[in-house]
């Protein structure tokens, strides 16, 4: 008979289940309770707090518009004018550098077609009088008076050897005669 | 057209918003706290997690595409308002949440709005002692009385997973309930 009953039980836990009444199924099941007339002062409560975020959300929204740079066209603005200062800045720099270079750049080319145009334009017979003028002066010249020197120096030798070795003999020969 | 979706639809509208969600917490309200009061155990817990449940439901209803049903959507989000509101509070004395099920069975017994018989708390007790996820499948299905469809978008578990986990737990507190 015990049995039985223990058995009937099982199946109703099973069967029961949830039937209409939620905040009753846990009040029969697991002894939960709630406050007396719960449920409606959480509706009201809810809807307060919701109201006061709203309030909340709306009160910074304006102040955020009030305030100049909390509005977000100023964050536009204050984009756009760092990209302008910016671009203006590169712009220039790169533009100064490009002067310098195209100053040094025309003088060197002027300066080397004047040399080319000036080159074309002189006779052949006159460089070919440069050119004798500055052999006969750089080698022929020089040439001439490195040898000169050098046999200026040969014959002083010589000159200064033989008048020492008279003397040497002369005063040997004395010498000798004398003792 | 659906009640849900005729009411989604006036939430989603600026100049009905305020009338349809006062609509939405007659219906959802007390589904919502029975639900969340199973998971954060006291009912002072289950009054803060339900305002913030519906806050979160007001701000983000205009994101809600109705890719669920609008009572599953709000089932997840009271889900993971509670789970939030356990991790919050008992980060310093908790680990992981499964640990949380050891005290759970103190703060309930302790708490002025349980007052369960002798059978009430002994149910309490072997679902406390089933891991997290068996305690929220069989919660659900049991006392919520949701579908299993449901539960599967909600803790985004398979079905057939869900239905062997509710089946195993039934079968466990049928043999230990009447011992």
């Amino acid at each position: 008979m015990e049995k039985s009953t223990e058995n009937n039980n099982k199946q109703n836990f099973l069967k029961e289940g949830f039937k209409g009444d939620i905040s009753k199924h846990h009040k029969k099941y697991l002894g939960t309770e709630i406050p007396e007339g719960y449920f409606t002062k959480s509706k009201s409560s809810i809807l307060d707090k919701i109201k006061e975020d709203v309030k909340i959300e709306v009160s910074i929204a304006t102040k955020k518009q009030l305030v100049f740079w909390m509005r977000p066209q100023f964050k536009y603005i204050a984009a756009a004018s760092l990209v302008f200062i910016f671009s203006v800045t590169v712009w220039l720099q790169s533009f100064n550098k490009t002067d310098v270079l195209d100053e040094t750049n025309f003088e060197l080319f002027a300066f080397s077609d004047d040399v080319l145009i000036e080159s074309l334009l002189v006779d052949e017979s006159e460089i070919e009088a440069f050119t004798d003028a500055t052999l006969f002066n750089e080698i022929l010249v020089k040439a001439e008076l490195s040898e000169q020197k050098l046999d200026n120096l040969v014959l002083d030798n010589l000159m200064l050897e033989d008048s020492l070795l008279d003397n040497y003999i002369d005063y040997r020969l004395i010498e000798t005669l004398v003792l | 057209m659906s009640k849900d979706a005729d009411l989604v639809k006036k939430l989603q509208n600026p100049a009905l918003k305020d009338i349809a969600f006062s609509e939405l917490l007659d219906v959802y309200q007390e589904r919502l706290y029975w639900h969340i009061r199973k998971i954060v155990t006291t009912h002072e817990n289950a009054d803060d997690v339900l305002q913030n449940t519906f806050i979160r439901i007001y701000k983000n209803i205009q994101k809600f595409e109705g890719n669920s049903s609008l009572h599953t959507w709000m089932y997840r989000i009271a889900y993971n308002e509670s789970i939030r509101f356990l991790e919050n509070n008992n980060k310093k004395r908790y680990d992981h949440i499964d640990a949380i099920s050891e005290s759970h069975l103190e703060v309930l017994f302790e708490d002025e709005y349980f007052d369960g018989d002798e059978v009430q708390k002994k149910l309490t007790t072997i679902i406390a002692g089933f891991t997290e996820k068996q305690q929220r499948v069989f919660q659900m299905k049991y006392f919520d009385d949701l579908s299993f469809r449901k539960i599967s978008e909600i803790l985004e578990v398979s079905e057939s997973t869900l239905k062997s986990t509710y089946y195993t737990t039934v079968k466990i507190i049928e043999e230990k309930i009447f011992l």
